[in-house]
């Protein structure tokens, strides 16, 4: 044999005597020690011809849970090899310790299945893939039910609570004014910019009006204000109802028989409804008037010249139809951020993963809605 | 059993801000014991708790620990005195974006060098050792509050802390659930020799598994008997500590 017949190192010593091999262990057993032990029980796993191992407990002062590893580990790796195990000078209250941990132990359920990477992927991609078509269904269900119960509620608009609706009104309409009226701007004046520097090189200055007139008021207007609004209140409403529906008070509601739909979601709809048109025709001046700005700085433009073509080129139309829009957004965006709010179960973390739906879904409807709004709006040649 | 204090409390006093919750409060735990602490609502149970474990700051007044004074150890020191500590909090406290299985392997993968294998056999047997096995892969939110609790004891244990403390175990669970958290304190108590903290007016709860008992008040803001609960019930000649065991109401007090 090959390893010396004796030996010792800070936390173990051992001596072997033909094929048996004697361990002292000294010191602490514990999850912090727990390396040490794993370095020199590496070392000795490598002897051969081994029958008998006995492992001396009675130097080990201190020991915790790692102890009912440290034995598994000891009889796992003699039972691989055939050779008998025995511990001695274990204090009574060791056993006892050790014991109870087994006895826990025994009663572990090791059928945790061992999921290869590839088809948790699969899995994955499947129950994504489920869960795209349930949230779709569910969403078109809620919508149904939310379109109803308003057609119903028309002639009698006194069932909604309306107190809410004020309070909503301002926080998602007047107070995201001065955000909407920035960005819409700064839209103008990049749009403005990148025009003018087309428009020029065929002497069309004039036409930045036609350009920037058109282009904000029928998309980007509406589509910016709805994507900021999607940011603010779509997320607010699913963080809001999400986490009273953690703190069940959305159960509590409904067991004191409130129409959940006419208690919260109606009133956030309503307001978001009638915010949004507003805020996009505030984002619609803003945006003029910073396209108005670069055409006045980089192009031949007058003041006058740039409002009497802007009169010809843009039509209530072009207005209206951006406005319409964003009727609809305000409505898509409210109602997502309402459904996103009610889909939270659980806890904490339901709540910020729904609210980051809300937001994502929402600028996805928005932009498909918008999409559709195009195709329809050229077919009747609006 | 109760040889050495493995807590010495010293002339503690708490106060959030000039609200004084606890005055001049002295009092030992003793290794390997079951220690409960009692009293009516707002008497500072919680607060004393917390002063324990190192989350409330004393105003005055000293709480040592195995010897270390932990009102004033810092850093390093106090990290070591804090690893002694398990706490099961009244919700059980666990990270609900993780599994129970990640929820207890979470204080070994911070505080060890273990692999993960290692790591997982531990975090069995933990949760074995309170009746979880086979819920390593489930959420907090897919098991019941009994479950959650039990859960947040295996993760509160999962680094062999030598106090365990309570609050209030039973708040929030059925008589036999709570029941059976009680036998769980006891088992863990009695082979793990843990010493153990617990706050709870569970009149049940502490006769099944107090060995010794403080009792709080919140006009008196400190302690008004302390002792074994079996003894006190019979012997004190304390008023408030008679009603207190014989559930009598006085309609002077507020509820
Ligand atoms: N963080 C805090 N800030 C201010 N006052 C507190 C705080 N926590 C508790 N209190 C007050 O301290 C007193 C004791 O509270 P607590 O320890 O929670 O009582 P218990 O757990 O016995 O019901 C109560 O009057 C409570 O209002
Ligand atoms: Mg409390």
């Amino acid at each position: 044999m090959s390893t010396p017949a004796a030996a010792s190192n800070d936390y173990l010593s051992y001596s072997v005597e033909d094929t048996q091999l004697s361990l002292v262990l000294l010191k602490p057993i514990t999850v912090y020690t727990a390396g040490a032990y794993d370095e020199a029980a590496q070392s000795l796993s490598q002897m051969e011809g081994l029958t008998l191992l006995v492992a001396d407990f009675s130097k080990v002062r201190e020991y915790d849970s790692y102890l009912a590893v440290l034995v598994d580990l000891i009889d796992a790796a003699c039972g691989k090899r055939g050779i008998q195990v025995e511990y001695i000078g274990m204090s009574e209250s060791m056993e006892r310790f050790l014991a109870s941990l087994k006895a826990a132990d025994q009663a572990r359920n090791d059928a945790a299945a061992d999921v290869s990477a590839w088809r948790s992927s699969l899995e994955h991609i499947g129950e994504f893939t489920l869960r795209l078509g349930r949230d779709t269904r569910d969403f078109v269900e809620f919508f149904g039910e939310l379109v109803y119960k308003l057609l119903l509620l028309l002639p009698r608009p006194g069932l909604i609570r309306w107190k809410d609706f004020p309070f909503v009104f301002t926080r998602a309409g007047v107070d995201a004014v001065p955000i909407v009226v920035l960005i819409g701007f700064l839209i103008g004046l990049i749009i403005g910019y990148q025009g003018a520097v087309q428009l020029k090189q065929f002497g069309a200055d004039i036409y930045l009006a036609d350009m920037i007139g058109v282009s904000i008021t029928r998309e980007l207007g509406p589509l910016m204000t709805a994507i900021i609004v999607a940011g603010r209140s779509g997320a607010a409403f699913a963080a809001e109802i999400g986490t009273m529906k953690v703190s069940e008070e959305i159960d509590a509601l409904k067991s004191l028989g409130f129409d959940i739909m006419r208690f919260l979601v109606m009133p956030r709809v309503l307001a978001v409804m009638l915010a949004v048109p507003f805020l996009t025709l505030f984002a619609d001046v803003a945006g003029i008037l910073g396209g108005l700005l670069t055409g006045l700085m980089t192009l031949d433009l007058t003041l006058t010249g740039f409002f009497n073509q802007l009169q010809q080129a843009l039509t209530y139309s072009h207005v209206f139809s951006g406005v319409l829009k964003s009727v609809v957004f305000g409505f898509l965006i409210a109602t997502m951020g309402c459904f996103r709010g009610l889909q939270v179960f659980g806890g904490a973390e339901s709540v910020g993963k729904y609210t980051t739906a809300a937001v994502v879904s929402g600028i996805f409807l928005i932009i498909f809605v918008d999409a559709i709004f195009a195709f329809v709006f050229q077919v009747l040649d609006i | 059993m109760p040889d050495s204090p493995i807590i010495q409390v010293r002339n503690l006093t708490i106060q959030y801000g000039s609200l004084v919750v606890l005055r001049d409060v002295s009092f030992d735990v003793y290794k390997g014991e079951i220690f409960v602490i009692l009293g009516g609502s707002g008497c500072g149970k919680s607060t004393l708790m917390k002063a324990i474990i190192g989350l409330v700051k004393p105003s005055a007044g000293s709480i040592i620990i195995d010897g270390a004074d932990f009102t004033s150890v810092r850093g390093s020191e106090r990290q070591a005195v804090l690893r002694k500590f398990g706490v099961l909090f009244q919700s059980g406290g666990l990270f609900a974006s993780m599994t129970l299985a990640e929820n207890v392997a979470l204080p070994l993968e911070t505080y060890t060098s273990l692999n993960n294998d290692r790591i997982m056999q531990l975090v069995d047997i933990k949760l074995a050792s309170v009746g979880l096995s086979g819920y390593q892969n489930f959420l907090p939110s897919e098991i019941s509050g009994g479950m959650r609790k039990r859960a947040g004891l295996a993760r509160a244990m999962a680094l062999d802390p030598h106090i365990l403390g309570f609050d209030e175990p039973s708040a929030g669970l059925d008589p036999i659930t709570s029941a059976a958290l009680d036998q769980l304190i006891i088992r863990l108590n009695e082979t793990l020799q843990t010493t153990m903290l617990v706050v709870t007016h569970e009149l049940d709860s502490i006769f099944a598994i107090a060995h010794r008992i403080i009792m709080l008040d919140r006009e008196v803001k400190g302690i008004i008997a302390e002792g074994d609960p079996r003894e006190l019930k019979e012997h004190s000649t304390d008023r408030r500590v008679l009603n207190f065991f014989n559930r009598v109401v006085e309609t002077s007090e507020e509820a």
